[in-house]
């Protein structure tokens, strides 16, 4: 958990590749105090020791948190399953800092595709559109779409920084776009903001109200330092607003958005959705690919209605435009309906009672319980390990 | 929640508790019960003013043998509208625990100006004309006036106060300036008369430092208050320049020449009544020969509030006789006025003490001592005869009349120094005679005569050991309380040097220096890139603000800060400053970030907060000392260091480390807010200037950030803003309790006694 120590190690190996490039006018023992920064990994106790920082406790607080909402969703809750998410980043002058390392775009767009990889394995039939923001102005850099790859692609093209930021045109651009979609779909904007101010060109509270009106979920994720208008559009639309302290915590941060959010309660009413469940096709078979417009060979999917190919699932057809997916994906979106049960934590004096029946071994890594535990499923039992088992091995 | 402290059974009206509350519940309780004065800080935000509140009516509603009186003196109306808001909640739950025989009645007392509620008097712009505009309404002699000519006009609402007499009382409750302005519409009475006249009756009175402290209208309490009362002034750092500003006159040319203007109208006034009403001015010498006191039957209306400094025997005594008829005390005034514009019409600065200066009007006017004492009370009592009704026209002579008065009266603790120019514009000739008070005690003895015990409390009184020298009291209980913190919300640094490592500081012979302008600059910079929406700056005087941000914006260094945040700048115009102020609050409202330029002892320094994101930072630029060459602030140095002992460096360090206390303490106003304070100034990490910040910010500079450059202070400034960012829990865990329940309380409360 001591990550001071881990990031020391990183920061050396990096401060090798790029000393000579970045830091090419500064003096060596300059270069020592503002890329090791030893003593960021140190902190002073009452008594004006040294010693490492300790982040145990705030990472217990945080598997608290957790916890807790996870057993307020335990009653039913509806969860939003098909949703449509952008992501909006920010590439203004501020990205290019360096107080993540090697710098916050790097990092930033590091932990975008494993979200998006995550995003679409947990909600299979949701789609992901990527916007930035750069000078000033918002780009729509990929549209709304279900493929993983293209996002990805295009995202590592474009990691240049300049400018000013503006909140108010990426929430306009966005909002034109979300209010397109279907109405059964749940609009989301999750927003990577690394600047500390907005330069707008009109009221961004009217903005505000405009996405709040057109029910468009907005969640930041800052990593320089909390901002009022952030947080007041995430209460506004009934987001999440959160800060990250270092890289470790910006991962965490940004993969709570992956699992699907309640669903917006006037917004939920039941209705049906046209799907097809395309059958694969034949090994061998050529056909030509709708969406890459070029002839393919083998493992691609037949449109139940059209007969149209497609290379991957889910994925709208092209030419018919029915939603096609496949049932392992419902059935993996279906999960977040039954979440298991919160773990009730045991104390090591309970197990060390010999009248105790509970086993003393983790039930998914058969580490011993005796250690300092964390949690304990209801009848098997298992320490930390296993809800990052749980999610990614259900289904 | 309720609770017992020893033998009181206290109601508080939320769940949970602050320890801090708590504890300043305890020592307050002593002081009650020791009937003597206290001292109490605590910071700002743990909420002084609920536990104030609930401690001192529980402790009256457990004692009903004797019941206590409550005068809360606040600074401004906005103060006093929160504090009666609170109170009001309190009441709510008491009388929901105790029944009906919980009920008091609190009032908030303020001018006219605030609790009148007839459109036409109310229309006039400040508070002297609101004030004369009901003089003319409602005056004796206007409504007997009125009486015989129905034309005349009164105020509807005065007269209906009148015709009720004793029936109209408030029935028991709180009531805010609001609510009271509602009452008295409703049952069509006057709501200032009410609530003066309900001032004796009431429970919990809430009203201005004025209405104690100015001499000139504490008469209306010198009366009507019990001795068993409980004074508390809220927000005291500043009480002993309230005290003193109360007691000095300045008079410029301006003033003379408006008080001759005054001269001749009442000149005129007083011809006019020898013609057709001769009487009226023998029955006015025949009354003064039996001495003012008789002024105490005059109706409510027409009473002028009276003069609690003054010696009693002035009131008693007879007015000397050359100036019991109204020509011969022209005469006097005339004489006067002509010697004061004599005195202004030198070429230095000369100081003087006040024997000395009635010495000499003794022998270059002739008007002795005892003269000039009686001008005030002898002044108005000529204006009431010749029932005069715009006062507002007449301040001027007013203030010569005062002037004379405080002259003759005091023979210590003032000066009269007069200046032939400002020191900062010589070629302009600007000459002011002022009578300068230097001991804040003058004002204040008699409030702490009179009164059981005296509350003093702030969030900055440090050092505490000071003001009772200053004051002249000796309290039962003086404390200082910390603020009990879920998580360290406040990070003070003392910003010693630049990152280039050259000291920073306002001292006179480096402020200039182009290094630490320089220096300033950069680290301002450095922060407006770090620090989302608010910041605000303290500059030690106007004049270096000018000069600094002239040089800013000359090396380019503005427009730098301006491409991360916008520039708002206080000047000297309340309405500038006010815009000003409400842009800046806009621009951290829409995320845009902005950064106000503020003057350490200017009005936003005072009154205005910048919490939550209003101020994420505060920056002090330099020790906020008082312009050393001040002859005012000399002079009351030298009495202070032969009066009370207190060495001059001491009294200034005080003095600028309580006002940098008071700019940095804008940014926290609750325990969920957070916030930086940055004290940029090498002099601050000092151990004689550091020591006298207050307790719960020293608690919170760590010895590491005792001597920052730029640089360093710019990670600590990130890694705080980080850490602030997360969540925020309420309730402390792992051992900080920082709330306590009733439970808490009776477990603490066996264990004290157990």
């Amino acid at each position: 958990m001591n990550n001071g120590a881990g990031r020391r190690i990183n920061g050396a190996a990096e401060e090798d590749d790029d000393e000579d490039d970045v830091n090419g006018d500064l003096d060596a023992w300059e270069r020592t105090y503002t890329d090791e920064r030893s003593w960021e990994s140190l902190q002073e106790d009452e008594s004006g020791m040294l010693r490492p920082i300790d982040n145990q406790a705030l990472y217990h607080s945080q598997y608290r948190r957790r916890l807790r909402s996870l057993s307020s969703t335990a009653a039913r809750i509806q969860k939003g399953l098909i949703r449509y998410l952008y992501i909006v980043i920010d590439l203004s002058r501020a990205a290019s800092e360096m107080d993540f390392r090697p710098s916050r775009i790097a990092v930033i767009a590091k932990h975008v595709e494993t979200f998006i990889r995550e995003f679409f394995y947990q909600n299979p039939l949701s789609q992901v559109g990527i916007v930035t923001i750069k000078d000033g102005v918002a780009h729509c850099l990929t549209d709304i779409g279900g493929s993983p790859e293209s996002h990805i692609n295009a995202l590592m093209k474009k990691l240049e920084c300049s400018g000013d930021s503006s909140l108010q045109n990426a929430l306009d651009l966005v909002d034109g776009y979300l209010n397109q979609i279907p109405s059964y779909g749940h609009r989301e904007v999750l927003i990577l903001y690394s600047a500390l101010s907005t330069c707008d060109p009109g009221d961004i509270m009217d903005t505000i109200q405009k996405c709040r009106k057109s029910k468009i979920r907005c969640s930041v994720i800052g990593l320089a330092a909390e901002m009022f208008i952030c947080k007041h559009l995430c209460q506004e639309t009934g987001g999440t607003y959160s800060v990250a302290l270092d890289e470790s915590h910006f991962k965490e941060l940004i993969l709570e958005h992956a699992p699907p959010p309640p669903a917006i309660a006037e917004f939920a009413v039941a209705n049906l959705i046209k799907m097809g469940f395309p059958q694969r096709a034949a090994e061998g078979s050529i056909s030509i690919c709708s969406c890459h417009k070029e002839a393919k060979v083998g493992a691609g999917y037949t449109c139940p209605r059209c007969k149209a190919r497609a290379c991957e699932l889910p994925t709208e057809c092209c030419v018919c435009g029915l939603t096609l997916v496949s049932s392992p994906h419902l059935a993996r979106s279906y999960h977040h309906l039954f979440p298991i049960a919160p773990f009730d934590e045991v104390t090591s004096s309970h197990l060390n009672n010999p009248n105790c029946k509970l086993q003393r071994n983790c039930f998914g890594c058969q580490q011993s319980l005796l250690d300092p535990v964390f949690g304990l499923r209801k009848q098997t039992r298992a320490c930390r390990c296993v809800p990052e088992v749980q999610t990614n091995a259900t289904c | 929640m309720k609770f017992q402290i020893e033998d009181v059974t206290v109601y508080f009206p939320y769940d949970y508790i602050y320890p801090e509350q708590y504890s300043y519940m305890i020592e307050l309780k002593r002081a009650l019960d020791a009937k003597g004065h206290c001292l109490l800080e605590m910071p700002t935000g743990t909420g002084k003013t609920i536990a104030l509140l609930s401690l001192i009516t529980s402790y009256s509603l457990s004692k009903p043998q004797t019941p206590i009186k409550l005068i809360y003196c606040t600074r401004t109306v906005h103060e006093m509208e929160k504090t009666l808001a609170e109170l009001k909640l309190l009441h709510n739950y008491q009388i929901k625990h105790l029944g009906p025989q919980a009920r008091i009645l609190a009032i908030g007392l303020s001018s006219r100006k605030n609790l009148c509620v007839n459109p036409t008097v109310l229309a006039a712009e400040n508070r002297d004309s609101v004030d004369a505009g009901c003089r003319k309404l409602t005056a004796s002699w206007v409504r007997a006036m009125a009486a015989e000519n129905p034309n005349v006009p009164t105020c509807q609402f005065f007269e209906n106060y009148e015709r009720a007499a004793s029936a109209a009382v408030v029935p028991p409750g709180v009531y805010t300036l609001q609510d009271l302005r509602v009452f008295g519409k409703e049952k069509g009475w006057c709501p200032y008369f009410l609530a003066r006249h309900m001032v004796q009756f009431a429970n919990v009175v809430v009203y201005s430092y004025q209405y104690l402290l100015d001499p000139k209208v504490a008469g209306i309490i010198s009366k009507e208050m019990q001795k068993e009362s409980v004074v508390v002034f809220d927000e005291a750092h500043n009480i002993d320049n309230v005290c003193i500003e109360a007691l000095s006159v300045s008079v410029r040319r301006q003033t003379l020449e408006g008080a001759t203007r005054n001269l001749n109208r009442i000149s005129q006034e007083i011809d006019r009544f020898k013609a057709t009403d001769a009487s009226r001015l023998r029955a006015e010498y025949n009354r003064l020969v039996e001495g003012l006191a008789l002024r105490g039957n005059l109706p409510i209306t027409d009473n002028w509030l009276s003069n609690p400094a003054l010696p009693d025997d002035i009131l008693k005594e007879a007015v000397p006789g050359n100036i019991r008829r109204a020509e011969h005390f022209l005469h006097v005034l005339r004489r006067l006025v002509q010697y004061l514009r004599g005195r202004l019409d030198t070429e230095n600065v000369e100081k003087e003490n006040p024997v000395s200066f009635v010495a000499s009007i003794n022998s270059h006017a002739g008007i002795d001592q005892k003269t000039l004492k009686f001008c005030y009370d002898r002044l108005h009592s000529l204006m009431l005869t010749l029932e005069i009704t715009d006062t507002d026209e007449f301040l001027h002579i007013q203030t010569i009349c005062d002037f004379a008065t405080l002259v003759g009266t005091y023979g210590r603790g003032f000066s009269i120094i007069i200046e032939p120019f400002d020191e900062r514009m010589p070629h302009i000739p600007d000459p002011i005679l002022q009578l300068s008070c230097h001991d804040a005690s003058l004002a204040i003895k008699p409030v702490f005569d009179r009164f059981q015990s005296v509350v003093i409390t702030s969030g900055t009184l440090s050092p505490i050991d000071l003001y009772p020298r200053l004051l002249n009291f000796h309290p039962v209980v003086s404390r200082s309380f910390t603020m009990s913190l879920t998580r360290d919300c406040i990070c003070p640094m003392v910003l010693t040097r630049g990152s280039d490592q050259l000291p920073v500081s306002t001292k006179f012979d480096m402020r200039s220096d182009p290094g630490v302008v320089r220096n300033y600059g950069k680290l301002l910079l450095e922060m407006v890139s770090v620090v989302p929406d608010g910041i605000v700056c303290f500059f030690v005087s106007y004049s270096y603000m000018d000069g600094i941000i002239n040089t800013w914006n000359d090396s380019g260094i503005l427009k730098e800060i301006m491409q991360h945040k916008l520039v708002f700048i206080e000047t000297q115009d309340v309405v500038e400053t006010t815009l000003a102020l409400d842009n800046y609050r806009r621009a951290c409202d829409c995320g845009r970030g902005a950064v106000f330029f503020s003057v350490a002892r200017g009005k936003v320094a005072e009154g205005i907060d910048f919490d939550r994101h209003y101020g994420r930072l505060v920056i002090m630029f330099g020790v906020p000392f008082q312009y050393t060459l001040s002859k005012i602030l000399l002079a009351r140095l030298e009495y202070l260091r032969d009066t009370f002992q207190i060495k001059e460096g001491d009294f200034l360090t005080f003095d600028a480390l309580r006002q940098a206390a008071q700019c940095v303490g804008r940014v926290i106003r609750s325990k969920a807010d957070y916030g930086m304070m940055i004290f940029a100034d090498k002099r601050y990490s000092r151990h004689d200037k550091r020591s006298k910040l207050p307790s719960w910010i020293l608690s919170h500079l760590r010895d590491v950030n005792l001597n920052l450059s730029t640089d360093m202070a710019l990670h600590i400034a990130k890694e705080f803003l980080r850490k602030m960012a997360q969540p925020y829990e309420k309730i402390g865990g792992s051992g900080r309790k920082t709330l306590l329940s009733e439970e808490d309380l009776e477990k603490d409360g066996r264990w004290r006694h157990g």
